[in-house]
């Protein structure tokens, strides 16, 4: 194959290269910046580097939000692992009907528009008390993010040959010992592809918490963002330190799985 | 197909089939009785997914506001949710303004991602560093891009700065003028799925046999004779599921238009799904937003068709 790089070649680096290293290091930049200096550091890139954003950003209020997102992102992951996991195996191992109709469903539930989804969720949380709760949230974003990971993981446990559970049913196992102890290790990295995925859409979800979430105590980081973002005049330095704070868990998990991520990212499902 | 099997790459997997010719009887029952696998996705999805969406049907057809929202039975009022959204003028233009942002994001997002791949799947740091940078910035919480474009794009942002160091004299109002703000929620729409694009493209692109280039190569094909006569027809079976998949994350994306716009100036970023979340909760008509809702989710259930269909083609 030929790999050297020609000149499109490079002129297209360069180009994607600016087009998404740019934003990173505007963002960057202007968390360090005072707001008295904002405009003018946009066309110099010698600026004075201060912490009062970052300063400014760190109150308890912050640490609320961080709380509310950890738990928030945690308990979304493990709810879809718990209903993904077992689903994405079934529908990998049943024939026929089953897994037809499973697989239409989960396409159909994917694609659907979450602004959509919002509508009637709302009014069905509020019927059973889940406003302004943690639980209705997590509930929710785990039956938006449940399809994507099971399409997702499916061809994970189709990879693992069905004779392995053969063989382990003639040493005396059951359907389920076959499931944890055979298929589950074999299908160990899309699992944790899915788990990273889902953990990372799970914390920037912020539609259903700016509706469900009525108290600002119980807002997540996403959600402070969002409501910056659309305030009247922005304060750009304490909106970027906040964008920044943001990211860096993402980071954290980034660095972590990027591997799994771009190998396994493409196997079944879209963002 | 037989190009798109290989290891974890692509985005899908031609497997055997499990079991198919083994004692049929036995895979029957096998297969039956791991039914029982799918039942806490069935309950999940069922509460929060299906019975949601038959939910959403119903309140379309009645007149539901924040007064009786909580409190039943809703009146019945057929088809009139419906028809005043075209009768106000509102869902018309959302058509028109969801279809344009599509298309955009569709020819962007499609165009780009291959283009990016092609550079990509050069070896090297360079071609290492900028893939892990993009599945990062693809990676970050959409609030965090949306609030970051919503700054370069302002009067004083990165964009005007050099688009007036080119010459203009006055700044591009991307986010104040009514066919600029479609614009701009487009373009950040295609940039922020360029990258998974990207790797779908490069996943099939590095699933090429080398001696086909190799071959080209000694036949002395130049670069662009090698992407037009190797790499595009290489990537043609995935580009047709990934054209719908792009065609249904531009469909239905309503962050980038939250975070930058709000669905203005005025209604100039009001597509489709976002219309009728405004007509839901800034309106608090529920029914009418839902109404609103219903239309949207028609037109990606037919999307949804046809991605399914190629799921099951590519399977069997």
């Amino acid at each position: 194959m030929n790999t050297k790089a020609g000149p499109v070649n490079i002129a297209l680096k360069v180009l994607f290269t600016l087009m998404y290293g740019l934003p990173i290091l505007r963002i960057v930049q202007t968390s360090f910046t005072s707001s008295a200096d904002v405009f003018n550091a946009q066309s110099n890139l010698f600026f004075r580097p201060t912490l009062q954003a970052y300063v400014n950003n760190l109150d308890a209020s912050l640490f609320i939000a961080l709380r509310q997102s950890v738990i928030i992102a945690t308990g979304t992951t493990v709810l879809v692992l718990l209903v993904a996991v077992p689903a994405a195996y079934g529908l990998a191992r049943v024939r026929g009907h089953v897994a037809t109709i499973g697989l239409g469903l989960l396409v159909v539930l994917q694609t659907l528009p979450q602004t959509a989804q919002i509508i009637p969720l709302f009014q069905i949380l509020g019927m059973w008390g889940l406003l302004d709760t943690i639980v209705g949230v997590v509930l929710a974003n785990a039956a938006l993010l449940a399809p994507f990971a099971t399409l997702l993981l499916r061809p994970f446990f189709r990879s693992v040959p069905i004779a392995l559970e053969e063989a382990g049913a003639i040493d005396g196992a059951g359907m389920f010992r076959q499931f944890a102890s055979i298929a589950l290790p074999i299908a160990r990295n899309g699992i944790l592809t899915v788990s990273s995925i889902t953990f990372l859409l799970a914390w920037g979800e912020f539609l259903y918490s700016v509706r469900f979430l009525l108290t600002p105590a119980n807002r997540p980081l996403s959600v402070l963002l969002a409501m910056q973002v659309s305030a009247f005049g922005i304060d750009w330095p304490g909106l970027m330190a906040l964008a920044v704070l943001t990211s860096l868990p993402i980071l954290a998990v980034f660095l972590l799985t990027y591997r799994l991520l771009r190998d396994g990212l493409t196997v079944g499902a879209v963002k | 197909m037989a190009t798109m099997t290989s290891g974890r790459h692509g985005i899908i997997r031609v497997g055997r089939r499990p079991g198919r010719d083994r004692g049929d009887v036995r895979a029957q029952r096998n297969s039956l009785r791991r039914t029982v696998f799918l039942v806490p996705g069935i309950a999940l999805l069922g509460l929060l997914g299906v019975y949601p969406l038959i939910q959403l049907v119903w309140m379309a057809f009645h007149r539901v506001t924040s007064a009786t929202i909580n409190s039943g039975p809703w009146e019945w009022v057929g088809l009139d949710n419906f028809v005043q959204g075209f009768q106000l003028g509102e869902t018309g233009p959302a058509i028109t303004r969801t279809l344009v942002v599509v298309a955009i994001v569709t020819v962007f997002g499609m165009v780009g991602g291959f283009a990016a791949a092609v550079a990509l799947r050069t070896s090297g740091w360079w071609s290492s560093a900028l893939l892990a940078l993009m599945v990062f910035v693809w990676a970050l919480p959409p609030v965090v891009n949306g609030s970051v474009w919503k700054f370069l794009l302002s009067d004083n942002g990165l964009v005007n700065a050099i688009v007036m160091a080119l010459g203009r004299s006055t700044p591009i109002p991307f986010l104040y003028d009514t066919n600029w703000a479609l614009l701009s929620v487009a373009f950040v729409g295609a940039f922020a799925v360029i990258p998974f694009n990207a790797l779908v493209f490069r996943a099939a692109l590095l699933a090429v046999d080398p001696e086909i280039f190799e071959a080209a190569a000694l036949d002395g094909v130049n670069r662009w004779g090698e992407v037009r006569h190797i790499m595009m027809p290489s990537v043609r079976p995935t580009s047709l599921v990934l054209l719908v998949l792009t065609m249904v994350y531009a469909f239905r994306s309503f962050d980038f238009i939250f975070v930058m716009t709000y669905g203005g100036p005025g209604t100039a970023t009001n597509t489709l799904p976002f219309l009728g979340f405004l007509q839901a909760f800034a309106r608090f008509n529920f029914g009418y937003g839902a109404a609103t809702s219903v239309l949207a989710v028609i037109v990606v259930l037919v999307l949804a068709v046809i991605y399914a269909r190629s799921i099951r083609k590519e399977e069997a």
